[in-house]
């Protein structure tokens, strides 16, 4: 069933009310319609609250801030950041859900829903956003499958011509992982097994297209 | 309004187009406030099982009436009995028994899709690649997105799915025969560009937009020079103009999450069934990069 739906069917049932109101008549029914009437009044306040808390802001609010996005991504930094652009005051609290809870109630205090939403999905989508890498990320890769194509007597000039720190380079932006007590010889050997593999998987194994 | 049509392809099969297209489409619906609408093109019918409580499922597309079965179907037979409406279902239905989710809609699948592949040779192209448009085209424009499921190959289904796409999505698994089946799906995505550029005059012809990675482990190397390789692939077929330079590996990588793998059996997306797991997180940063990349955002 969707809201829809139960919108229709109250309709219906409100028409065939109203048709037949004065056909209606006995205890059982009775009692039925009193237990409907307590259960309408039940959800026509659970639906005036959402509504107006659609409104206001604050049911976004708040499904931000049980959202996944804010599991990974809200710090007590940021929500005291929220707090000084949105409300120009400071938070007290040391701990996130304390920090969270007085947020909501600043924002609360200050009817700044709206303000409080778009400064937390702005910081979310910031945070979740990945520096490509750029063109220096670019050249590292070209480089590392121009090394897998080197017969082993030039790879070993062009690694000689590199210091520990380009090589290291090399292989964090290539996917290479490796520890601080990896030496040169070792860090050699896995750039060169792996660009090998590179080279070959992306060029030399293509598989022919049909046509 | 203006609506972003995407066919999520790749011939490979368990490479998490289902997962994907679910995952994204709920997360639009329910953090971005988005309009969307999920397509299943597929005979396997993942996505409507996915959404759909299967009792449900089976009731809503009894003999394909009301699936996308009976839009190709229509076409083969030259007939018009698809209505958009009644095909139509309306948010996810959640342990509650009410339909939560009220902006994410799903346009079901049929096991009848089977058959169509057989049938659909009867048609010369470019009607093949145009069934699809021409069902649909009006009424997708009502949504922010749309979101078409396609089976794992690459035949007339997956084809038509391209011709009315603005773009495609490539869900990836991180290992050699998806980096060899990749390179071959952009030769033929960009061959179908070609094909398809006489008869999509002034729209977008259909390329390939974004990679998302899934089933991503950051233990050891594997992982990381799988990924890595992709990216190589990526460079050497732009250079050769077989990709589009506006084609971008998104991230985060869709890290394996058994919440996930569990919530297709609560029939629900996993921001609605676990909004704390890591698959939830990846799946709303994920959406965040997926709408600042086709929203222009960033």
């Amino acid at each position: 069933m969707n809201y829809s739906d139960l919108a229709t069917r109250l309709s219906q049932l409100g028409e065939r009310l109203a048709k037949q109101s004065d056909k209606l008549e006995g205890q059982n029914l009775g009692r039925s319609a009193a237990k409907l009437a307590s259960q309408l009044a039940r959800f026509e306040e659970q639906l005036e609250s959402h509504l107006a808390s659609r409104k206001s802001g604050e049911l976004l609010l708040e499904s931000l801030l049980r959202s996944p996005a804010s599991k990974r991504h809200l710090t007590i930094g940021l929500l005291k950041r929220g707090v000084r652009e949105i409300c120009a005051k400071r938070l007290k609290s040391a701990d996130l859900s304390g920090a969270k809870r007085e947020f909501i109630e600043l924002i609360h205090a200050t009817r700044k829903q709206d303000l409080a939403v778009e400064f937390l999905k702005e910081a979310f989508a910031d945070a979740a956003h990945v520096e490509s890498g750029g063109k220096d990320k670019a050249l590292l890769q070209r480089e590392f499958v121009h090394l897998g194509q080197l017969l082993e007597d030039d790879f070993a000039v062009q690694i000689a011509a590199r210091t520990i720190t380009e090589l290291r380079r090399v292989a964090t932006v290539n996917g290479i992982r490796f520890t601080d007590k990896t030496n040169r010889q070792r860090l050699t050997t896995l750039i060169r097994r792996y660009a090998q593999r590179a080279a070959l998987n992306v060029a030399a194994a293509r598989v022919p297209s049909p046509n | 309004m203006s609506s972003k049509v995407l066919a999520f392809i790749n011939f490979k099969g368990g490479v998490g187009k289902t997962a994907t297209v679910v995952n994204i489409g709920a997360t639009l619906a329910k953090l971005h406030e988005k309009k969307v609408l999920i397509v299943d093109l597929d005979p396997q019918c993942n996505s409507s099982l996915w959404l759909m409580r299967p009792d449900r499922w089976r009731e809503h597309v009894a003999r394909g009436r009301r699936s996308t079965f009976q839009i190709f179907d229509d076409a083969l037979q030259a007939k018009a009995r698809f209505n958009f409406e009644e095909a139509l279902v309306k948010g996810v239905v959640t342990w509650t028994g009410v339909a939560d989710l009220p902006r994410l809609h799903l346009l079901p699948a049929a096991v009848e899709l089977l058959r169509v592949e057989e049938r659909i040779h009867e048609f010369r192209s470019p009607v093949i690649y145009q069934i699809l448009d021409a069902a649909l085209g009006t009424q997708f424009k009502q949504y922010d997105y749309v979101l078409l499921d396609c089976p794992p190959n690459l035949y007339s289904t997956t084809k038509a799915a391209i011709f009315s796409a603005d773009s495609c999505v490539v869900p990836y698994v991180p290992d050699y025969l998806s980096l060899s089946g990749f390179q071959v799906l952009a030769e033929q995505v960009a061959e179908m560009r070609e094909k398809f550029a006489a008869y999509l005059p002034g729209r977008r012809k259909p390329n390939i937009g974004a990679l998302i990675v899934s089933h991503y482990r950051q233990t050891g190397n594997v992982f990381r020079l799988a990924v890595n390789e992709l990216e190589l692939s990526m460079a050497a077929l732009l250079e050769e103009g077989v990709l589009s330079a506006h084609a971008v590996l998104l991230h985060p990588y869709i890290r394996h999450c058994v919440r996930v793998a569990e919530s297709t059996s609560e029939h629900l997306p996993v921001i609605l069934y676990a909004p704390g797991s890591i698959g939830a997180q990846d799946y709303a940063d994920l959406t965040q990069q997926f709408v600042d990349l086709f929203e222009g955002k960033k």
